[in-house]
């Protein structure tokens, strides 16, 4: 290991890092019905190699990555011998999770799991809201980075790999405090009978009764939303709530909206490049642990934007905000801290401005 | 796109699949008997693809199919009577008994044949796409292949063209997992089928072809894009086939219980039933009386195909070769 950095951090064991690249996000309907992003294979390759860098620099001694099909993970690895053998490498000991891949979302859940057993201090999530929300719903209390290769990407972070792989690296490294680089998010549960599941933005009720290419793009079909938290600057259905009131993630309470027919026009961007008029007959602050009942008679429950639960006539599932949602790492905050408190400088360095 | 569904397009969508299941079960069970003539390859298990997909079509429209074309075939209004006859080598087929299963073809119907050329329908299609665009009629065609042809350069070559040229062509790639007997995990270099659209600057997306109404929406997207002359798109139906590559494959290379699994548990025409069913839209008995007259019907085109005489010797040269 040829860590750049002193390693008087706390070592009793190795520090692991699991990395999650899902090779499936963003390549669903609406690349046909908006003009959403597509991040190839290739390019997921470079951003778990942009991690790399930071993390042996910083002290990660292995990194644990999910065995795909599209050869994200053996290009990751192909890397690190060349890198390796060519005497040069700063990276960390790079092996791929031993599992069965499926090429569905189980294949995510299954390495998050085996990573949290094998010590894993955090997960980097490449995907979109989706993604993130498949995994938080396995390994909840396990902090996730998060990196957008997904549609709306309102849930993790646009942002520079070797940015986020910095501030992962001084987190697990326990370098800056974990009250400062981790952020607690809320959550919606939704209940239907026994069946229970979870989104980290939008709970959408649409008046399709089919799960369908799961997406949510036609206005016409939204009859309610509940949203954790509203962002102006963000895209997809939590965006129409922003507009009639903005919500950041921190505060204790969501929204809940219902269309209509004959009320307030909310003109939001739902998907990437596409914006649209949604009318909103109904709007009220959503109290954490009260289950707000949903009042369509039949239809399908998206969550983050996805389709995925159908209900009947004679159903009412119910939403619920909860407040101690999984933890991620706070990027910002966290090489803030690593400026403000110079992990990054040296003594002498820090003396430049005295 | 409102993707709901009416009650009489359900009850076609339903009839459809159904079809397409009820005579690729009897292909199976009479192909065992050693009296139907060359190779069937059987497309039970991947009807919601077909369907959802030529749902949207008009008789003006055109696709071309695989060696697996009988649901293709019967999705696009290809007789089911004509096509057992075919495939029994009748002269009452639908190609006077002389193609088979591997070459079933209508242009009526628009329909321009099964293929036993992998690959072979994405040239096709860009000529009808291109003489539709330049009749400006608004009709599109479609290219079926599967995850073996993903591979071959015509399909390559057919994306880059249609989209060179903006062509009213949608390519949908049927990934059932097995080129033969080979996993795309072997042979795709790369995850999903749909990723290569990216490279040809065409939207790619993916569904569960065990669902009808993820085919159906993403279809009606990409018709209607390519109606609008947005240009081609491609749609990779994630399924699977209950049966062998062909009629008497011993399917070594799948896991044991694999097809009963998903015959269980995803089987399209279960979900559809599930769905439709649940608030009572349309009962149970409906659809029963679907699967009965289906059944009748299927019943009846095997007993005229096994009594149908077969094409005579002086018709041996006829029908081969196209004359201008």
């Amino acid at each position: 290991m040829n860590c750049l950095l002193p390693t008087d951090f706390d070592r009793h064991d190795d520090v692991i890092v699991g990395v999650i690249a899902n090779p499936a996000s963003g390549r669903d309907i609406r690349r046909l019905t908006a003009k959403a992003s597509v991040f190839t294979a290739a390019e997921k390759a470079n951003m778990v190699q942009r991690l790399l860098g930071p993390f042996g620099a910083l002290g990660v001694d292995r990194v644990m990555i999910m065995p795909d099909s599209s050869g994200i993970a053996a290009t990751v690895e192909r890397s690190a011998q060349i890198n390796r053998s060519r005497g040069e490498s700063v990276w960390p000991l790079i092996e791929q999770v031993k599992m069965k891949s499926t090429g569905g979302v189980e294949d995510s859940q299954n390495a998050a799991r085996i990573m949290r057993d094998a010590g894993a201090r955090a997960i980097v999530v490449l995907g979109g809201d989706g993604t993130h929300r498949v995994i938080a719903k396995v390994v909840p209390e396990l902090p996730m980075a998060t990196l957008s290769t997904g549609t709306n990407n309102v849930f993790p972070d646009w942002r520079e790999a070797t940015v986020t792989g910095i501030a992962t690296a001084l987190h697990v490294t326990g370098r800056i405090d974990p009250s400062i680089t981790l952020r607690r998010n809320k959550q919606l549960r939704v209940n239907l009978g026994e069946y229970t599941d979870i989104a980290l933005v939008d709970v959408c009720v649409t008046r399709l009764t089919h799960v369908g290419a799961r997406a949510v793009w036609d206005p016409d079909t939204i009859a309610e939303l509940f949203v954790a938290f509203a962002e102006p600057d963000a895209i997809g259905l939590s965006s129409i709530a922003a507009m009639i009131n903005p919500l950041t993630r921190d505060e204790p309470r969501g929204l809940c909206l219902r269309c209509g027919t004959e009320g307030r026009r909310v003109l939001a961007a739902i998907a990437p490049g596409v914006l649209e008029t949604v009318v909103i007959d109904h709007c009220e602050i959503m109290q954490p642990g009260v289950r707000y009942a949903i009042r369509t008679e039949r239809g399908s429950i998206a969550l983050d934007g996805e389709r995925e639960i159908e209900f009947h006539r004679g159903q009412v599932p119910r939403v619920t905000l909860e407040l101690n949602g999984p933890p991620t790492l706070d990027v910002s905050s966290t090489l803030a801290a690593a400026a403000r408190l110079g992990v990054m400088a040296t003594p002498c360095a820090r003396e430049m401005l005295r | 796109m409102n993707t709901e569904l009416n009650r009489e397009s359900l009850l076609k969508a339903y009839r459809m699949m159904r079809t397409i299941r009820e005579f690729e079960e009897r292909v199976h069970t009479d192909f065992a008997t050693g009296e139907i003539p060359g190779f069937v390859h059987l497309y039970a298990g991947e009807e919601a693809s077909a369907t959802g997909v030529c749902m949207h079509l008009s008789g003006n429209d055109y696709i071309a199919s695989t060696h697996r074309g009988h649901g293709h075939c019967i999705a696009k209004g290809v007789d089911p009577a004509g096509m057992m006859a075919e495939i029994w080598g009748k002269e009452t087929g639908t190609c006077k008994g002389k193609g088979g299963s591997m070459h079933i073809a209508d242009l009526s119907k628009g329909m321009l044949g099964a293929n036993g050329i992998v690959g072979g329908g994405g040239p096709l299609i860009c000529g009808t796409a291109l003489a539709a665009k330049l009749r400006g009629d608004k009709t599109v065609g479609v290219c079926f292949f599967g995850d073996g042809a993903s591979n071959q350069g015509t399909i390559l070559e057919a994306m880059n063209l249609a989209t060179v040229w903006n062509l009213p062509a949608i390519f949908v790639a049927e990934n059932n997992g097995y080129a033969e007997t080979t996993s795309p995990n072997y042979s795709v270099a790369c995850e999903n089928i749909a990723d290569r659209a990216a490279a040809f600057g065409m939207p790619g997306v993916i569904v569960d072809g065990f669902d009808f109404f993820a085919v159906y929406e993403a279809a009606g997207e990409a018709v209607k894009r390519a109606r609008e002359g947005g240009g081609p798109t491609l749609i990779e139906v994630k399924v699977s086939r209950y049966y062998g590559h062909f009629e008497g494959d011993q399917q070594k290379y799948r896991a044991e219980g694999e097809v009963q699994k998903l015959r269980n548990e995803k089987d399209c025409l279960m979900q559809f039933r599930r769905h439709v069913t649940a608030d009572g839209d349309i009962s149970a008995a409906e659809l029963d009386a679907i699967d009965a007259e289906v059944l009748a019907m299927i019943d009846d085109s095997v007993v005229r195909a096994k009594a149908d005489p077969k094409p005579g010797p002086e018709e041996l040269l006829t029908d081969v070769y196209v004359s201008y």
